[in-house]
């Protein structure tokens, strides 16, 4: 575990949450809140060795000793300082601080553009703080270090607040060290600078004893220690299952740390101590011990002691202990069984030796078989072909089709179907929805005025069309990546992989704001996404801390993070930017550098005849007419070149990414607060999975290389993942239940070493998913009856054996097309853009964002799809989340489902169109009954069912007084009896 | 031995016989399969009269065990049994309307504190332009904007030191419904249909009546991971309140010849599929949307309330829409046993969100003062206060300091809120803000904690109320919050 440990005792109130992540005790964090005072994120590498003081610098004034180490000058010839001299030696600090610091604190540089430079600095790594104060009204400005933005918005709160800024980690290679502000009115005091980049050593702040007198340790010994050990102990020791708040007791090193609130004890001042306030229960939020109040004389014990300076003869580092208490086994974590390498199992041994038609079906029945069950029996083919019809096409059979199926009597028939599914253009509707659904996509940008991206649907398309040619899922991963840093064989290949990184650019944006975007939750999403879609994992949840789980460190995400950091998103509009830009020109690369250099040269030249025309009117007297008329050629000039600086690339763009305009890693976010960073982290992958990192000479972002990562053989997650995920599609669970999560919240699978079989498989068949398709598809238990027996739903109620194939209701898209295809009313072809506004009207904000529901006759997956705002017919039956990856559809059951079955305009407009096609198409009730039943249900009605529908139509025309209506109206009625029936919307 | 033998052994033979049994005691669908089978056989599936008689009354209508949306114990005992829960979009002034500041008429314009729009720059300070005046036996100070509500002081809880996390409508609205600023999630009024079901299966468990969309949107309601049950079904005022309501069938006999219908078909095929629940579950929702069609049009329909009763309200009699509409649907929507109402007052784009004329509060004011008053009073009258919980609030405050010419910023540090009824102290003010309103001075109540406090009001411990989803245990109030113990009755 990483922890990130204080030391010292500033304060920084947080001026905003991340993600959900709300500090609950704002108001003791306005007080106390640390920034990080000796915080040297480490890494999980071998600690480099400890960094020692270089010098400090008090800004604006003479040379002083500060914790027994010697500042220079602000105005030494190493240091150049610009901004006002600003001195008020009036003002109360707080927290208070000894007379030195608090000398050098309160005399300081100001302005809103402050640039400091130190020079004479040896080659290097440094770590350094900055010292700033508040004197009167609190202000918010940018902090950089070498030019690196390492504050993105500084608060820098009340009156007599000061901060001890950092440590921020840079790399000296040019002799000096830059440090600016700007923006807001910055009051810089000082600036401290160690050398290297280990860990910094703790300074014991003013005010701790640092050789208790005796009496002081009896008192210790015999009032203070028991009162923690009893008292504080359980959950604040090295030894505690789970330590409360990142603080540890039972060390002086642990009372001067603090923790993840901030620091606990101001040595000398039980006023000031966070500690006294919470066992005061001060503060209706912060009491401690939770269970209950301590005794009046222990808390007067405490504040004695806390007054006296914490006298504490407890000097072992149990910071250190607990660290290595809570490391990372990494043997141990690649131990569990989503980490073990794909091994591919030999098929185990079945009684029912006649049984298994595959190798798959061996895995199967061997678990039947030991669970004392057997299959159930295998499925009527008039069942089978509605089930893999809806399974690969997500439509029904037509009758002719079922014909066709019920008359092949050769062993391939059930082949032949399955291999004309896969090569319907279709299979990549339905198969390609699946994958959107795992990758959240969305037509719009989530921001808060939710902007539509009309080039979304180039990617959408470019998924449909990976599984219609069955692209290899490596090569898939790869594009989807870093499609633009692949190698491509014809312009019109490379602008396919420039549209698959378009699974990257539909990462969600947030807020309305533009100068401090929140760029870190969009890469956030990013890796979330990522981690689940491609590696079923979790790694998200590092982003503040450790994975509490699973072996994710924070310096993986972060390593994760900065190939993201290095990649240039494209910015769909947000409500104070409403313009889209950073896309990518689907054109070669010579004919856009080409338009554009033919535009700045016509720019240019414009500008030229602008200054001609000027200079022109000059020459001639004001109130001439020949002025009149220069003046007017001048005007119509400057209007020419402001309608030639707004023209638009004639290209056609993708929403997909490219490099960023800078590469380079990311620095640890600590507790995922991208405002208080930690060590720089370099690129690479997850260090479970080998951590291998980026090659010296890749100057890129890294992409690539994270694609070459996933799919690597060496990475046993990403085969079993998507394997796990096709199987789950077939069946409708997965070999393990959690397909976006492979980690110990997750479950471990069913079948694992069926598991494994096909991940060896799908490695031998190159990667193809249709061939996988058909490995399943081809076993014995896909073409199982649904029908169970007794002592299957006794011993296996849920079906985990697969004894029997699980019925299933269709989802939200597949009801629709159904509706659609069965009304005549479907549109079999591919849609094209949605009709969105132009973008010259895209005024969207969140007062009025962007809403539409563009009704398509087009097969669902085309639907237009809202970040925001759910679309009604996908939300009322259990349609994907397009804000987060849908794993799995689940099926819930509602009366606002029955009630759009019974009532909505669209359920009845189809029912009088499939009646119309029915009575159209034979001229007998008898025979219509019969079509009607083969259309939507796949099978004839039997006696008893014809009867009784006949019966229905009669009673349904009884009461129309018009008899050509009456059966209309009564065909009508019988349709959309049908449509609502479970046997409609479950397949055997 | 074969396959087929194997399996009969195993009960393939009896798959009718103990699914039987199983129908008739379990599936609940008020249709004994073998009176089924023999109406099926002898051809008298089709009398109306005879299928509605099959599934008429409460056995159809009685859950099964699977149910999500039956009524479920609390984790402890809880006056309150269901929330009205009333949100102002737009930012509502503390300082104008609950929160009295007289530093602040003193201050104005001579001296400088937050203001501006969403940031927290120096302004020039403003002065309220309401009086306040105390309410109730009480004496709750509350300004002249919601002079009626004023009066129900004493039975209200105001809480004046609300706190927020960001200065956005977007993410505070969001937060204010699901806890979370930036991220979808489940609506409070999911989490409380998750936590405790419903007692009316024939309504939805989560209602919410919006006219139109509020900020974030449907995100609001939305049942997120949760499942669909749980989702707040949105009631627009005006013919049809809820999307597919209204019967299209010409002929009301018809709807119910055909509901029978697929009944009758969906019960053969059901016959030896009753093994999957979900099935049996999906037939019984065709009935209760059936019965929606009635019984929610009823609740709608305020043609049997009183001419006293639409004045508490400030309604004409035949009046379909406006806030008093919202108000008196609300407490029929109580009376009808639905778990969680929301009342959603204005939207995104016509709000309290005044940052250049503050006057303009007065127009929005007016809207819901009277309404909700009469809501608290008719509440009270009918005892429906002691299990019901009313709660007002607002995504965040407005600053001290000026915006525009005359208006006011966005202020999440300190806003004011207020709950009303079963098992809160009622007749008090909890917390307190700085002389300008600008932040909390004591007893903050954080978002989280409001929710906490809600959620305990119910009787669940939201520590406990949990939902794995992505390998997570979710809660409302995500690692946060606490309940404010000090106003609990």
């Amino acid at each position: 575990m990483m922890l990130a440990f204080y030391s010292g005792f500033l304060k920084k109130a947080p001026h905003r949450s991340m993600a959900g992540g709300l500090y609950r005790f704002q108001r003791c964090f306005a007080l106390l809140l640390c920034l990080g005072w000796g915080v040297a994120a480490e890494s999980i590498a071998a600690a480099p060795q400890a960094a020692t003081f270089f010098r400090g610098i008090n800004l604006n004034g003479p040379a002083v000793e500060i914790d027994g180490q010697y500042w220079l000058a602000g105005d030494s010839p190493s240091v150049r300082v610009s901004g006002g001299a600003f001195e008020n030696q009036s003002v109360a600090l707080e927290p208070p601080t000894d007379a030195s610091r608090a000398t050098m604190i309160r005399s300081s540089r100001w302005g809103g553009t402050l640039d400091v430079e130190i020079k004479e600095m040896p080659r290097g790594w440094y770590q350094i703080f900055v010292f700033v104060w508040e004197d009167n009204h609190t202000s918010d400005f940018q902090l950089q270090v070498d030019d690196r933005q390492v504050i993105e918005r500084f608060s820098s709160g009340k009156q007599g607040q000061w901060h001890r800024l950092g440590p921020f980690l840079t790399e000296v290679k040019d002799e000096s060290i830059k440090v600016s502000a700007r923006g807001g009115d910055a009051n810089l005091s000082g600036i401290e600078i160690w050398s290297g980049r280990g860990r910094l050593p703790m300074i014991v702040p003013s005010g701790f004893v640092q050789e208790p007198t005796p009496d002081q340790l009896a008192f210790f010994e015999n009032t203070i220690r028991p009162l923690l050990v009893d008292r504080c102990y359980e959950c604040h020791s090295a030894d505690s299952d789970e330590l409360g708040g990142e603080l540890l007791l039972d060390s002086r090193k642990g009372m001067i740390a603090g923790g993840a609130s901030g620091v606990s004890v101001v040595a000398g001042d039980p006023e000031q101590s966070m500690l006294m306030r919470a066992i005061r229960y001060t503060d209706s939020h912060l009491r401690m011990p939770p269970d209950g109040k301590l005794p009046q004389d222990e808390i007067e014990a405490l504040a004695s002691w806390i007054s006296m300076g914490l006298p504490d003869p407890r000097l072992e580092d149990t910071i250190e202990t607990y660290r290595e208490r809570t490391a990372i086994d990494w043997e141990a974590a690649r131990d569990f069984w989503s980490l073990r390498p794909i091994v591919k199992p030999p098929l185990p041994v079945v009684k029912l030796r006649d049984w298994p038609k595959t190798a798959i079906d061996h895995f199967v029945l061997a678990d039947i078989e030991a669970e004392g069950l057997v299959p159930t029996l295998d499925a009527d083919k008039i069942h089978l072909i509605r089930r893999v019809t809806f399974d690969l096409i997500g439509l029904p059979p037509s009758p002719r089709e079922v014909d066709d199926f019920m008359a092949d009597t050769s062993s391939q028939a059930f082949e032949k179907v399955v291999d004309r599914l896969l090569e319907s253009k279709h299979y990549g509707e339905r198969w390609g929805r699946h994958w959107l659904d795992i990758v959240r996509y969305s037509d719009t940008a989530g921001d808060n005025s939710d902007f539509p991206i009309p080039q979304m649907v180039k990617y959408r398309d470019w998924v449909i069309n990976a599984f219609n040619r069955d692209l290899p899922y490596d090569e898939f991963v790869r594009q989807q990546l870093a499609g633009d840093l692949l190698p491509y064989d014809s312009p019109e290949d490379r602008q396919q992989k420039l549209i698959a990184t378009g699974y990257i650019a539909n990462a969600r944006r947030f807020g309305s704001r533009v100068d401090d975007y929140p760029q870190h939750l969009t890469i956030e999403d990013t890796l979330d996404n990522l981690g689940r879609a491609f590696l079923a994992s979790t790694i998200n949840c590092a982003r503040c801390h450790d994975h509490k789980f699973d072996p994710f460190t924070a310096e993986d995400y972060y390593a994760l993070y900065g190939i993201f950091h290095s990649t240039q998103y494209p910015w769909p509009g947000i409500e104070l930017d409403q313009k889209q830009r950073d896309l990518v020109p689907l054109a070669d690369t010579t004919a856009v550098q080409d338009w554009f250099d033919k535009k700045n040269a016509e720019q240019r030249r414009l500008e030229e005849r602008i200054k001609r025309l000027e200079a022109e009117r000059d020459k001639h007297a004001t109130d001439s007419a020949e002025r009149k008329v220069a003046e007017q050629q001048w005007q119509d000039a400057k209007e020419a070149a402001k309608n030639h600086a707004n023209l638009q690339p004639p290209f056609d763009h993708a929403y997909a990414v490219q490099e960023g305009k800078v590469i380079e890693d990311a620095t640890l976010h600590i507790k995922g607060n991208p405002s208080k960073l930690g060590d720089r982290v370099p690129r690479r992958f997850l260090s479970v999975l080998g951590g291998e990192p980026l090659r010296d000479d890749d100057v890129t972002s890294g992409r690539l290389q994270l694609a070459e990562w996933i799919v690597s053989p060496k990475n046993p997650l990403a085969m079993r993942a998507i394997v796990n995920r096709v199987w789950l599609y077939h069946f409708g669970r997965g070999l393990v239940q959690t397909p976006n999560d492979f980690g110990r919240q997750g479950t471990p699978p069913t079948h694992p070493e069926l598991l494994d079989w096909l991940a060896s498989e799908f490695r031998e068949s190159g990667y193809s998913i249709k061939t996988l398709h058909r490995t399943i598809l081809r076993s014995r238990v896909y073409q199982l009856s649904s029908r169970s027996s007794s002592v299957a739903l006794d011993r296996d109620p849920n079906n985990v054996r697969l004894s029997y194939f699980p019925r299933r209701r269709l989802d939200a898209e597949a009801i629709r097309d159904t509706l659609l295809f069965l009304g005549g009313t479907l549109d079999l072809s591919p849609a094209g853009p949605h009709p969105f506004p132009p973008p010259k009207d895209w005024n969207f904000t969140q007062h009025n964002p962007f809403k539409a529901v563009y009704d398509s006759n087009h097969r669902s997956v085309y639907l237009m799809t809202q970040r925001i705002q759910r679309h009604p017919f996908l939300a009322i039956f259990d349609g994907a989340d397009p804000a987060a990856s849908t794993p799995i559809r689940l099926t819930s059951t509602t009366p606002v489902q029955s009630l759009y079955l019974l009532n909505d305009p669209l359920v009845h407009s189809q029912a009088e169109r499939f009646a119309e096609r029915v009575l159209a198409a034979v001229p007998e009730d008898q025979a219509r009954v019969s079509l009607a039943f083969r259309l939507a249900l796949g099978r004839t009605p039997d006696e008893k069912e014809l009867r009784a529908s006949l019966k229905f139509l009669s009673l349904s025309r009884n009461d129309v007084s018009d008899p050509t209506s009456a059966e209309r109206v009564s065909w009508q009625a019988l349709a959309r009896v049908i449509f609502r029936l479970n046997e409609f919307v479950y397949v055997d | 031995m074969s396959i087929k033998s194997l399996w009969q052994k195993q009960g393939a033979r009896h798959v009718f016989a103990p699914h039987t049994e199983v129908c008739t005691t379990r599936d609940n669908m008020g249709m004994r399969r073998r009176d089924l089978i023999h109406s099926l056989v002898g051809g008298s599936l089709l009398l109306p009269g005879l299928v509605s008689q099959m599934l008429s009354g409460e056995e159809a209508r009685a859950a099964s065990d699977s149910d999500p949306l039956l009524p479920k114990e609390p984790h402890f005992p809880a006056k309150a049994k269901r929330v009205i829960f009333i949100f102002s979009n737009g930012g509502v002034s503390h300082m104008d309307a609950f929160d009295h500041k007289p530093e602040l008429f003193k201050a104005d314009g001579k001296k400088t504190g937050v203001g501006g729009g969403l940031s927290n720059q120096q302004r020039k300070l403003l002065k309220p332009l309401w009086e306040f005046r105390p309410g109730g036996k009480c004496g709750t100070l509350v300004s002249d904007l919601f002079p009626h509500l004023r009066d129900q002081m004493d039975d209200i809880c105001l809480i004046r030191s609300m706190k927020s996390d960001d200065n956005e409508h977007y993410q505070a609205t969001l937060a204010m419904h699901t806890g979370s600023f930036f991220f979808s999630r489940p609506s409070i009024g999911s989490w409380v249909s998750y936590g405790l079901g419903t007692v009316n299966q024939d309504l939805p468990s989560f209602i919410v009546l919006a006219q139109q969309m509020p900020y974030a949107g449907t995100q609001v309601f939305s049942n997120d991971f949760l499942p669909a049950y749980h989702q707040g079904v949105r009631v627009i005022p005006g013919a049809e309140p809820i999307a597919n309501l209204q019967p299209r069938t010409t002929r009301e006999k018809q709807q119910r010849l055909e509901i029978d219908f697929a009944a009758a078909l969906d019960r053969k095929h059901f016959s030896d599929r009753s093994a999957q629940q979900e099935l049996g579950a999906r037939m019984r929702t065709f009935e209760t949307a059936f019965h929606m069609q009635t019984e929610a049009t009823e609740a709608f329909d305020l043609k049997n309330e009183s001419a006293e009763t639409l004045k508490l309200y400030g309604l004409k009699p035949g009046q379909t829409d406006g806030f008093g509409w919202k108000c008196l649907v609300a407490r029929r929507l109580v009376e009808r046993g639905v778990r969680f109402i929301e009342l959603i007052d204005g939207s995104s784009s016509h709000n309290w969100d005044q940052h250049g004329n503050m006057a303009e509060h007065a127009d929005h004011a007016k809207v819901i003062d009277k309404p909700i008053a009469g809501l608290l009073q008719d509440l009270k009258r009918t005892g429906l206060l002691e299990d019901t919980l009313l709660v007002w609030t607002t995504e965040f405050g407005r600053t001290p300091g000026v915006d525009g010419d005359k208006g006011r910023g966005h202020h999440s540090a300190c806003f004011s809120s207020w709950i009303a009824g079963a098992g809160v102290k009622a007749g008090i003010t909890y917390g307190s803000t700085d002389e300008l309103g600008a932040t909390v001075a004591e007893n903050q109540v954080h978002v989280h904690d409001f929710h906490a406090t809600i959620l305990h009001l119910l009787g669940i411990d939201h520590t406990r109320l949990t939902y794995r989803h992505g390998g997570r245990d979710y809660r409302l109030t995500d690692v946060h919050g606490n309940v404010v113990r000090d106003i609990l009755a």
